[in-house]
């Protein structure tokens, strides 16, 4: 929302990744480019060990890169130090897990509130504000003292959503929020995270290999052996995979 | 700042609660804590109770001594017996310089000492006796008292050869005979003839002596007994040490001679043992509601009891021999003619009985008998040989028996018998005047032969003869008859018993150690080292020590105790640091992915460090105050009903028979203490390799 809408948020030049397994080394991206502007809801696609995992770390700066530049909200991740790096992170980023990865300890309330903890700009009636506005939006106002184990695997990752968005990041990046949920949950959480991305113009980059799901981004991008090998819009991708897997 | 915290303090205190992991290292600083507060505090109230002991039994807060001695001062014995000290020459000389601190109660005189006292058996005392008749006879010519006396005697002496002879035939059926020598089986037939009986008269004392010396070693019941007795002005001590309190008897009249036996020396080791042990059982089943049926110890003495008969049948002379089997045939609805036999079944008690057999032996039986080896009033003769090897002996009078209030049932408080200052300086060795005309007059007495015979103990317990005392108890075991209250006995007893000394010459001469009695104890340490300063200013070669030393190996016991205690909690806080340090790995590895997730989201590895840091500590708090809370209620508990002491033993360090233990707010903040430390380091390694957690390992499925 502060960002302008013309300077991209993520920007991926000539980007390498290499693993270290042993004596081995194995690439996981090789050259890769991209640029992702402000209200974008893009979905990253393509089969295991295609690299949707590292890129979606090397944007969300849990990783570095092994060559090229990543640029997150116009900061060179390459020349931040670990300690700015988490601040970007907790400022800049909202994560969005396969497996939810709430704190199982604390209600569904704490675990909204905790980035804004983390945060430290609001007091406590603003947090509470802000998080049970989160929770309306995500449809779990009422179950705000419920611990993580007495939800549902959906009403989990609606938590984890709001979670995610409770701090107004800029960018939300969320692997596989899908996977774990049957197809009609899954698809609320899609709808949900599209909604917000309408209403709160954030932007979303999530990785799925489900094409239903990939129908409701405005772009597609097609990794295949750690280099971007398309991008579509979504009916392409639709089209496209269902000839591939037909 | 608040909110972060709070919810760190959140999320450790839900984990608290929701881990085992967590729930197990809780239980184990839950003991740990219980052990320090209720391990600490009983330590320290023991203690304090057993300063109590040695402070008011016999040390006082200090103890001087001479600073040329070549051990140290240990008042309740050291492990090689009783430590060479040297002299205090003149304890006037430094009473006043003690006195004039401003801390400085009271100074009593003292100086302990040991003696061996052969009680000699039965019928050692009998003959004693007899030979004692026989020389009044010889003094004083013959009455008809004294000629019925001496057939009552001569009676009661073959009537043990005829009880010596039938053992021996028994012993004959039981075992081989090697366990007496062919000349010690003559000997007892030569005592049996009527040859033997119908010359005695012609040569009494001769015939004595042959009984003495040959038939009398053959019964082994006479006891070798160790004499611990403190050399004090008695006066002082009494007002002094207040705990002490006369039980028996009376207190030594002001400035005489005389001995205070302890109440539990005199039970325990000059009572007659059938007597001693039924005491021992009802005291058992009353004060400790142990019952014959149950316990081996009650069943053991019942057993000696059955058994050990001998005692008493070789106390008794024929006529009080046949009121005592008129008098059991009676109680136990028995025509059994043996004295042994009934005796016997009568001491065959159990728990039904029991009650009613006591009191019929001490209403029935007692009177018949001699209950203690040595009576009050008795005296006692101590012989004691000087560093020169140079014959010492000392009558003292035994006035009553004492104890210390609390420490009654304490042998090592018991252990102590007291005796004037003036009759521990003559056995000491420092002649005085009087002892001089003493010494005159009891060479005149006592012939060659009794040196000779005191010169054969001195050999056999030659190896430590340097300090040695060997006492012979004169028989103070005479009868009620009034054979020896005339001129023999005050003769015996000399004129040293009567005379008064005064104040000034009870001070004027050797002590040992003195005793030092402070108005403020709690300045012990600071009164101590001004004493040490101004008696060396005095010129006076003194050293100044606290109870604790003075009190020898008992003094360290609780400081040995404490340190088994603070070596055995270190020990189990090493393995609790270990059994922590992993259980927080593993607690961390459990939650790599809660943690990499927080990290992910935006979480500081400072957050993350004090996730963990405050997890233990609030673990360490909760269960170290649950273990502090617990082990105060089982003080409380305790101080309110006490622990009992299960043996003598106990008594001393409990200072009576009863500790009540008491709970000091240092012990609950060292338990603190220990417990965070315990805690804190025991989490720095799981808390770094937390904060080594990447938030890549959030991204990992469950897969």
């Amino acid at each position: 929302m502060n960002a302008t809408p013309k300077s991209p948020i993520v920007s991926i030049t000539n980007v390498t990744k290499d693993y270290t397994l042993g004596k081995v080394v194995v690439p996981a991206l090789r050259g890769v480019d991209l640029q992702v502007h402000a209200g974008e809801f893009i979905s990253i696609a393509g089969p295991s060990g295609s690299g949707k995992t590292t890129l979606l770390n090397l944007i969300g700066c849990v990783d570095t890169s092994t060559t090229g530049v990543v640029s997150v909200a116009g900061q060179d991740t390459q020349k931040l130090s670990e300690r700015q790096l988490t601040d970007l992170r907790l400022h800049t980023i909202g994560f969005i897990f396969q497996s939810f990865n709430l704190v199982s300890v604390l209600t569904v309330f704490q675990n909204v509130e905790f980035p804004l903890l983390l945060q430290r700009k609001l007091d406590k009636a603003q947090r509470k504000e802000r998080v049970m506005q989160l929770l309306e939006q995500v449809g779990l106002a009422n179950h705000a003292k419920h611990r993580p184990n007495e939800l549902s695997g959906g009403q989990r990752q609606r938590v984890a959503v709001a979670r995610a968005l409770v701090t107004r990041p800029q960018l939300v990046l969320a692997d596989e929020p899908t996977a774990n949920l049957d197809s009609v949950t899954g698809q609320h959480i899609i709808d949900l995270m599209k909604e917000l991305n309408q209403k709160e113009g954030t932007t979303f980059i999530f990785s799925t290999h489900d094409a239903k799901v990939m129908s409701h981004a405005n772009a597609v991008w097609r990794l295949a052996d750690g280099k971007i090998l398309d991008r579509l819009t979504a009916d392409e991708a639709q089209r496209a995979l269902a000839v591939g897997s037909h | 700042m608040g909110g972060h915290f709070r919810l760190l303090l959140q999320v450790a205190f839900r984990n608290l609660f929701t881990s085992k992991i967590n729930l197990l290292i809780g239980g184990i600083i839950f003991l740990g804590t219980l052990l320090v507060v209720v391990g600490g505090a009983l330590l320290d109230s023991m203690d304090s109770a057993m300063s109590r002991s040695i402070i008011g039994s016999v040390a006082g807060h200090l103890q001087v001594y001479s600073d040329e001695s070549r051990d140290e001062l240990g008042l309740f014995g050291t492990m090689g017996g009783e430590p060479d000290l040297a002299a205090v020459d003149d304890f006037s000389r430094i009473k006043p310089v003690l006195e004039k601190h401003p801390n400085v109660k009271t100074v009593v005189p003292m100086g302990t000492n040991g003696a061996l006292i052969t009680s000699g058996n039965t019928v050692d005392l009998t003959l004693a006796r007899l030979r004692d008749l026989y020389k009044k006879r010889a003094e004083a010519g013959e009455t008809p008292a004294l000629r019925e006396n001496i057939d009552s005697l001569k009676a009661h002496v073959r009537q043990m050869v005829a009880l010596m002879e039938e053992e021996l035939a028994k012993s004959r059926e039981l075992l081989s005979d090697a366990a007496r020598t062919p000349e010690e089986r003559e000997s007892l037939t030569r005592a049996r003839s009527e040859v033997f009986w119908d010359g005695f008269e012609a040569d009494p004392f001769g015939s004595l002596e042959f009984l003495e010396n040959r038939i009398a070693p053959q019964i082994p019941d006479g006891d070798l007994l160790y004499l611990r007795y403190a050399g004090t002005d008695l006066d002082t001590f009494q007002s002094t040490f207040d705990r002490m309190e006369v039980v028996d008897g009376q207190p030594v009249p002001k400035g005489q001679r005389g001995m205070l036996l302890s109440k539990f020396f005199y039970e325990e080791y000059l009572k007659l043992k059938t007597a001693r042990r039924l005491d021992l059982i009802k005291q058992e089943r009353e004060l400790n509601k142990k019952t014959i049926a149950t316990d081996p110890q009650l069943q053991r003495w019942v057993k000696e009891n059955q058994t050990q008969t001998r005692e008493i049948v070789y106390q008794l002379d024929p006529i009080k021999t046949r009121q005592a089997v008129e008098r059991l045939q009676k109680l136990l609805g028995s025509q059994e003619p043996k004295l042994e036999k009934l005796l016997s079944s009568f001491l065959t008690t159990d728990d039904a009985n029991f009650d009613a057999r006591y009191t019929q032996f001490y209403a029935e039986l007692a009177p018949l008998l001699e209950l203690y080896r040595l009576r009050l009033g008795d005296s006692l003769t101590i012989t004691a040989f000087t560093r020169s090897g140079y014959v010492q002996s000392v009558n003292v009078k035994v006035y009553g028996t004492y104890q210390f209030k609390g420490l009654e049932k304490s042998a090592l408080a018991g252990a102590l018998n007291l005796m004037d200052l003036m009759s521990f300086r003559d056995l000491y060795g420092y002649l005085t005047a009087d002892k001089k005309a003493e010494l005159a007059e009891l060479q005149k007495q006592s012939g060659v032969k009794a040196v000779a015979r005191e010169g054969a103990e001195d050999a056999l317990f030659g190896e430590d003869s340097g300090n040695t005392l060997v006492a012979d108890a004169t028989p103070g075991l005479i009868n009620d008859q009034d054979t020896l209250t005339g001129a023999m006995d005050s003769l015996r007893r000399d004129d040293l018993t009567k005379r008064v000394y005064s104040q000034e010459e009870i001070n004027q001469g050797v002590v040992l150690s003195s005793a030092i009695i402070l108005k403020d104890p709690e300045q012990l340490q600071q009164t101590m080292a001004e004493l040490k300063q101004s008696t060396q200013d005095a010129g006076l070669k003194l050293r100044v020590v606290s109870w604790q030393q003075a009190a020898g190996l008992i003094g360290q016991f609780v400081l040995m105790a404490k340190l088994v205690l603070y070596a055995a909690v270190f020990i189990i806080f090493v393995v609790v640091l270990v059994i922590i340090n992993n259980a927080m790995m593993m607690a961390t590895l459990q939650r790599v992915r809660e943690v990499g997730t927080m990290r992910a989201i935006g979480a500081q590895r400072s957050f993350v460090l004090g996730m963990v840091l405050v997890e233990t500590l609030l673990l360490g708090l909760v269960f170290g105050a649950g273990g502090a809370l617990v082990g105060s209620g089982i003080m409380a508990g305790l101080g309110s009903v006490g622990i009992p002491a299960a043996n003598e033993a106990l008594y001393f360090f409990f200072s009576g028979p009863r500790l009540y233990p008491s709970l000091s707010a240092g012990n609950l903040i060292a338990a603190f203490i220990i417990v965070m430390v315990v805690s804190a380091i025991s989490t720095l390694y799981p808390a770094f390799l937390a904060t080594r957690v990447s938030p890549l390992q959030a991204m990992q499925t469950d897969e």
